[in-house]
């Protein structure tokens, strides 16, 4: 490495970051906007209405927590690993993260309308007959499931979710930001030594948070890899989230930018890399299934194959992996900061058109339309969510300016 | 022409000075890979993953096609009524052949550019080269035409070179 690749961060990636302000309040009014539409929406109306709007939040809800608690993990999986190169971005990837908070209030909504989504919230033979349940199906749900599909339990786990989310993610910023302020090695310490052994509880709580937002749709339809899929498809879109950051608030690419198009080639690998990992598990899934073929497991697929959601199906696979799977193969690509953000944005997009096809088979096998509240949910959640994003990356610095591995990471290189 | 530089960062420099004077045919040697060094030689970038992408391709083609010969046209079983193009289990075996041929394509095809294996080399005359593979970082500079031995030595020792030496031969 010669010397003319060194970058020294200006005056102003040193204080505090004061760019975004004017998305962050726009974000911030358009969301709350949008947010009560869509609130109000599960409440008034039809009974067949506020069922559909209820499902509209929980699909908006899913997409942004899987984005922020995906990020959390891969925040502590660099830490697991030591990396170096990530100091550079990681301040992008710790306030995505942190993020879980806006979203833990943001599930008010959802927890209350949780008799308009799942079946498993009701009782009785006649109830249950007006969710398509028969008699058999009826004694399973109350005998085998009910020990762990029941109200009182669910918020419990919920607070367990909740919890060691907020906690990891508070712990990490803090003892990144009292870096800021301190410097030394005291806090990136803590942060390794801290990092691994959580690892572990964020993959279970995430594990089981898909089995009760969107498995427990389909009570009677099991399968242990849903989990891995949600987060797969959580971490695919937090690394497009955390792309976006970072071209945006170090302005890479322009003369004088901390942040190069090495680093940016290196979350573009990643995205690839998920890519692919989204469609092995998406298939690994679907392969059990289709090889067993059993009349309690086909169902979930059959739905999704028949006439109605097929055409679906085949867009989902070309536009979440086909697609984005080759344009990333390209290193020039990976290299460009409007290509690449170009794509991280189309990444966000499918996969929230992925959130559609897991969701709304299950209660609408009859195909798929879109009403107003998929869209003002979507842009509810996400507006504030990204507004309580941008007011945590203006409480400080953009780059963890006092980090012993900070200067490394900027002269990053690809090999 | 060859000459032994200390240390890797010399070595590094020196190439790219020399390329900017206008030496061609030159090639570094080094005990451990050399950080900047083929961006210094001024290398195009490698055909490898073209090759790992068209191997790869091949595999799944071939996967596909054989299997689907097999199953559905050679010797149709029906097993608890499923399809004959039960084309999904084909795809576990599409996806690894994809990838041994990738991995194939990626072997034999550095191989192949690298022209490896290469028993004989011009520069394996030189005594001192031996150092390339414990502590010497090396430079090879072909004398051709106005480029003398005697420039590019002089120019070598310029830079740093420690040891100059001229090795005759051809390469095979």
């Amino acid at each position: 490495m010669s010397a003319a690749q060194t970058v020294t961060p200006r005056p102003a990636e040193l204080g505090r970051f004061d760019g975004g302000g004017q998305l962050m309040r726009l974000a911030g009014a358009v969301g709350v906007v949008s947010l009560l539409a869509s609130v109000v929406a599960m409440f008034v109306g039809s009974k067949e209405w506020q069922e559909r709007a209820a499902h509209s939040y929980l699909m908006a809800f899913a997409y942004w927590v899987a984005i922020a608690v995906a990020t959390l993990i891969f925040l502590a999986i660099f830490h697991t690993a030591k990396a170096k190169w990530v100091t550079a971005v990681r301040r992008p990837l710790e306030v995505v993260a942190s993020s879980v908070v806006a979203l833990a209030v943001l599930s008010i909504p959802l927890y209350l309308v949780l008799d308009k989504l799942y079946v498993w919230t009701h009782h009785g033979a006649e109830e249950l007959a007006l969710w398509g349940v028969n008699e058999v199906q009826a004694h399973h749900l109350h005998f085998k499931q009910e020990g762990y599909l029941n109200k009182p339990f669910f918020f419990v786990r919920q607070a367990i979710y909740w919890g060691s989310w907020i906690l990891v993610s508070h712990l990490l910023t803090k003892w990144s930001r009292n870096q800021d302020a301190e410097g030394g090695l005291k806090d990136i310490v803590k942060m390794r030594k801290f990092a691994p052994g959580v690892l572990p509880l964020l993959a279970l709580t995430i594990t089981f948070a898909a089995f009760d937002w969107l498995m427990s749709l389909t009570p009677l339809w099991q399968s242990t890899i849903y989990g891995v899929y949600y987060f797969a498809g959580g971490l695919l879109s937090g690394i497009a989230v955390w792309i976006l950051f970072t071209v945006n608030v170090f302005h890479v690419g322009h003369p004088g930018a901390p942040v190069k198009e090495d680093h940016l080639h290196n979350q573009g690998k990643f995205l690839l890399a998920f890519t692919a990992f989204w469609a092995y598990i998406a298939f690994s899934q679907f392969l059990l299934v289709w090889a067993a073929n059993l009349p309690e497991e086909a169902p979930f697929y059959s739905i999704r194959m028949g006439p109605a959601w097929a055409p679906f199906s085949i867009a989902l696979i070309l536009l979440h992996f086909v697609l984005p799977f080759f344009l990333l193969l390209s290193r020039d690509l990976k290299r460009k900061p409007r290509a690449i953000g170009a794509v991280a944005a189309y990444i966000l997009f499918a996969q929230y058109v992925d959130m559609l096809w897991l969701v709304l088979p299950n209660r609408y096998p009859g195909g798929l339309h879109l009403v107003w509240t998929d869209l003002t949910a979507l842009v509810g959640v996400g507006g504030i969510t990204l507004a309580y994003t941008l007011w945590r990356l203006r409480a400080g610095a953009a780059l963890p300016v006092k980090d012993p591995y900070l200067p490394e990471a900027l002269r990053y290189v690809q090999p | 022409m060859i000459g032994e530089f200390s240390t890797p960062h010399a070595l590094v420099d020196a190439t790219r000075t020399m390329r900017e004077r206008g030496f061609t045919h030159m090639d570094t040697y080094s005990p451990y890979p050399l950080h900047g060094g083929s961006e210094a030689l001024g290398l195009p970038r490698s055909k490898v993953p073209l090759l790992a992408l068209i191997g790869g391709l091949t595999g799944v083609a071939t996967a596909f096609t054989f299997q689907t010969w097999m199953n559905t046209i050679d010797y149709p079983l029906n097993v608890g009524g499923r399809p004959t193009f039960s084309w999904p289990m084909w795809v576990p075996i599409m996806f690894e052949l994809g990838v041994l041929l990738a991995a194939f394509s990626i072997f034999f095809g550095l191989l192949g550019l690298s022209r490896l294996p290469q028993p004989y080399h011009p520069v394996f005359e030189s005594e001192a080269f031996r150092s390339a593979s414990t502590h010497g970082y090396w430079l090879s500079v072909e004398a051709k035409g106005e480029q003398s031995s005697e420039r590019i030595s002089q120019e070598l020792g310029a830079l740093g070179a420690t040891h100059t030496e001229v090795v005759k031969g051809e390469r095979e």
